[in-house]
């Protein structure tokens, strides 16, 4: 194994980030101590809070000694936990960076023509996954703990944990080095045996993978699933010993519990798999690492073009075309397929998270809210999101755009209808979810539906002029579609357009607490009129507002 | 439309912060003129190309094309020129029919014309068979084919075309080089950038030559020998010596050391 190979490679990697940070590229200039400064300020943010937790656990300790058992006993716990608790959590942001960069393979290309062993390939592509968010993570999880364990006299627990919890990443990000080469080679073959259907294979096979990733995601860090996750880990490690993933955690226990010659066994037993998995790693990219999943065959037989629905309904040939375009490219672009699952999630973990809950349906006033909600959220989420990117999904191809006789009009109106059409869908789709699950009056589902209505119009057009404004065509390394900036902008924007359309209902939301103000400012449907006149205006600026945006995009027209 | 040029700029200039990429360029380019633009990497030639397209915007000068001013209505224009960037990066989403098929209906061309069209240059091109795989599975070559035959599909007037023979198999690129001259007895008009130098003698009626952003040299085979002092010379000699990089040998010298 060449070291320096391994330290040039994750230099790379590490350096391809500059093409999504706006910097400036030519006569470009790096200063290496600044370079890293995120984790510099993870680690001073570490220690300034270890710091902090350590003198007021101290100060706590000193008024009431009596807590001190109870308080070692929670932090060794916790320490225990740790391993696992990092793993499991480098192994979701690893496989997260994964599903970024899927649509772009010239990125992650190995430079099979160098003179590097698959090894170092291997070992620099696992150690690279793990710079960024789950590094930076674990530099101010390991800070934290490490000052923090001096006021307590637990130092040596403390670097054994840190050391357990470096090799945890490790042990992620090598999971998801297997995980990704055999899913290339796997899916190879399913798309090999499933000839034409292979594409369809492929949108509900990711949809339902990334469905059950991001319910976990979500489930595992917001709100109180993540207590309820951190507890869990706790308590059940021990239980499910003979499960590699834990035995660093393993080794913890008995270490500091010192059951010396069960902690050496669960130590060697951890290096052991740590280096069982880095060779299944090194051994499947050595084979399948260039590995060419087979070409996609949509269609066979002679070409045969027909008028289309959407020219039916009035839509030019060229809107049609660029309809059909990002239909195509929405349900055949992994990256872009994730966007169908924010709205979905959005529905299932408040669910899954209220089914924990509480027991039997919902209180009246509750279950509008929710159904509310659950019309709303989805959708608007939805045209938020789709009218941010739409643009920017183009990526490097925008020059197919810019050199076609395409009209601002035309590009504006079809991305509108593409992001109503798709938002509408999912209003409808999650109304009825809303509908069946919480039972709320006929009264709450046509007003929420109304609203949701109003919302998607309103949210699609002002999202589309932002996205067309900020729009990135990035695609290295990995598909940025829109600056962050304009994001942020878009986000402001929505929510302040969303308030402006829902302040009608204020005094009804309202009442829900004070009964008084029932029907003080205005009547139900008077709110509705009010809202859809707001909604209308707003769609209109906007609308406007895209279509000036696009001219300057297409006379600009730079990539 | 009459117009006296197939496309006339006039003293344009085109700047990039610091970097003059195009230096007061004045060219003339006749209707049914197989055009070469040569010159160094960096030398403003895609540039170039790209304000006849309006895919970029001059500082100063005027371009018009096919008779139009390039800025006024730019979509009535795209629809007459057909265009083959450096690397043109495809829909790989989509199958290499279904790409034709997009690029058919953005020009508005019928479904019975569409038809014929497409299945005709597929098979000229040697893509039957392939046609309905997704076109991130392809080849260079065979993304190099979709694109010109995007180029090629809507029968524009002027081509503007950025490397069209990178990466063909030497049928094809036969085939394309012969078609470009049929399409000029037919009046199309072809500007082409390549920096295969043989290519441009084979197939241009006159040359231009850029080199730091200004047109160096402009002429026929003739008129560029005529130009370098070079008399029996072919291109590659003449394009050295005019971009003053002709000191070929001390610098082939220095690497073997």
């Amino acid at each position: 194994m060449n070291w320096k190979n391994v330290a040039y490679l994750i230099r790379v990697d590490r350096k391809s980030g500059r093409l999504i940070r706006g910097k400036k590229l030519t006569k470009y200039r790096e200063n290496r101590f600044l370079a890293y400064w995120a984790y510099w300020v993870a680690l001073a943010v570490g220690l300034a809070i270890g710091l902090a937790v350590g003198v007021v656990s101290n100060y706590i300790l000193a008024a009431d000694p009596s807590l001190s058992a109870l308080f070692q006993q929670g932090t060794v716990s916790l320490f225990l936990s740790l391993p696992t608790l990092v793993l499991i959590y480098s192994l979701v942001f690893t496989m997260l960076q994964q599903i970024q960069r899927s649509g772009v393979r010239f990125s992650s290309q190995v430079p099979y023509w160098l003179p590097i062993t698959w090894q170092e390939h291997t070992l620099a592509s696992i150690l690279a996954s793990l710079l960024g968010f789950p590094l930076i993570s674990i530099v101010f999880i390991s800070s934290v703990i490490v000052v923090f364990s001096i006021f307590i006299g637990q130092v040596l627990a403390a670097v054994m944990t840190l050391l357990a919890i470096y090799a945890a990443a490790f042990m992620a990000s090598a999971t998801t080095e297997v995980f990704r080469v055999f899913q290339v080679r796997f899916i190879g073959a399913v798309y090999k045996s499933t000839g034409r259907a292979a594409v369809w294979v492929r949108f509900i096979g990711s949809l339902l993978f990334f469905l059950v990733f991001y319910i976990g995601y979500f489930y595992v860090t917001s709100g109180a699933g993540t207590i309820t996750f951190i507890e869990t880990v706790a308590s059940a490690q021990n239980a499910v010993w003979f499960v590699p993933f834990v035995w660093l955690g393993m080794t913890l226990y008995y270490l500091t519990g010192e059951f010396l010659l069960q902690g050496i066994a669960f130590l060697a037993f951890s290096l052991l798999f740590i280096v069982g998995l880095f060779f299944l790693a090194t051994s499947l990219n050595s084979r399948f690492g260039l590995y060419e999943p087979p070409a996609i065959t949509v269609s066979r037989g002679a070409y045969a073009p027909r008028t289309g629905f959407l020219g039916r309904i009035g839509f030019s040939t060229v809107e049609a075309a660029l309809i059909r375009k990002d239909f195509k490219a929405f349900t055949r672009r992994r990256e872009l397929m994730t966007i169908f699952i924010a709205p979905i999630v959005i529905v299932l973990v408040p669910l899954m998270q209220s089914m924990g809950v509480t027991t039997g349906p919902a209180p009246p006033p509750f279950a509008g809210y929710l159904s509310a909600l659950t019309t709303l959220m989805p959708a608007s989420i939805m045209a938020m999101s789709l009218g941010n990117l739409i643009i920017g999904e183009e990526g490097q191809a925008m020059w197919r755009i810019y050199s076609s006789p395409i009209s601002a009009g035309s590009l504006v109106k079809s991305k509108y209808f593409f992001i109503i059409f798709f938002s509408v869908l999912v209003l409808v789709v999650t109304g009825i979810f809303g509908f069946v699950f919480y039972h709320p009056s006929l009264r709450a589902i046509l007003v929420s539906s109304f609203e949701a209505f109003f919302l998607v119009f309103a949210l699609g057009a002002i999202s589309l002029s932002n996205g067309i404004r900020g729009a990135d065509f990035t695609e290295a390394p990995r598909p940025r579609m829109i600056r962050p900036s304009w994001s942020m902008i878009n986000l402001i924007a929505c929510l302040l357009v969303g308030i402006a359309i829902l302040i009608p209902f204020f005094p009804y939301m309202l009442s829900a607490f004070v009964p008084s103000l029932l029907g003080f400012f205005v009547e139900l449907y008077q709110a509705v009129i009010v809202s859809a006149i707001i909604a209308f205006a707003l769609t209109v600026i906007f609308y406007r507002v895209a279509l000036k945006n696009a001219k300057e995009l297409l006379a600009k027209a730079e990539i | 439309m009459n117009y006296a040029y197939a496309v006339e700029l006039k003293s344009v200039v085109k700047r990039y912060n610091e970097i003059l990429a195009v230096d007061h360029v004045d060219l003339t380019i006749n209707q049914g003129e197989i055009f070469g633009l040569l010159g160094p990497n960096g030398s403003g030639k895609s540039t170039t190309l790209k304000m006849l397209l309006g895919l970029v915007r001059p500082d100063s000068g005027s371009i018009s094309v096919l008779g139009m001013d390039v800025q006024k209505d730019p979509v009535a224009l795209k629809r007459l020129m057909g265009y083959v960037p450096e690397s043109s990066r495809l829909y790989e989403f989509l199958t290499g029919i279904e790409y034709l098929d997009f690029i058919a209906d953005v020009y508005g061309i019928q479904n019975a014309e569409k038809k014929n069209r497409i299945n005709d240059y597929l098979k000229a091109l040697q893509l039957e068979g392939r046609e309905g795989d997704m076109i991130n599975s392809y080849s260079e070559g065979m993304k190099q084919k979709i694109a010109l035959i995007s180029a090629f599909l809507h029968k524009p007037k002027l081509l503007i075309l950025d490397e069209p023979l990178n990466a063909l198999d030497p049928r094809s690129a036969r085939i394309v080089k012969d078609f470009l001259h049929e399409l000029k007895t037919q009046g199309v008009t072809t500007i082409l950038s390549t920096h295969v130098l043989e290519i441009a003698q084979a197939l241009c009626d006159r040359i231009g030559i850029m080199y730091h952003g200004k047109l160096l040299a402009l002429g026929n085979m003739n008129e560029l020998r005529q130009m370098s002092k070079l008399p029996d010379s072919g291109l590659e000699d003449i394009f050295l010596k005019l971009t003053g990089t002709g000191d070929i040998r001390a610098v082939v010298e220095e690497l073997v050391k």
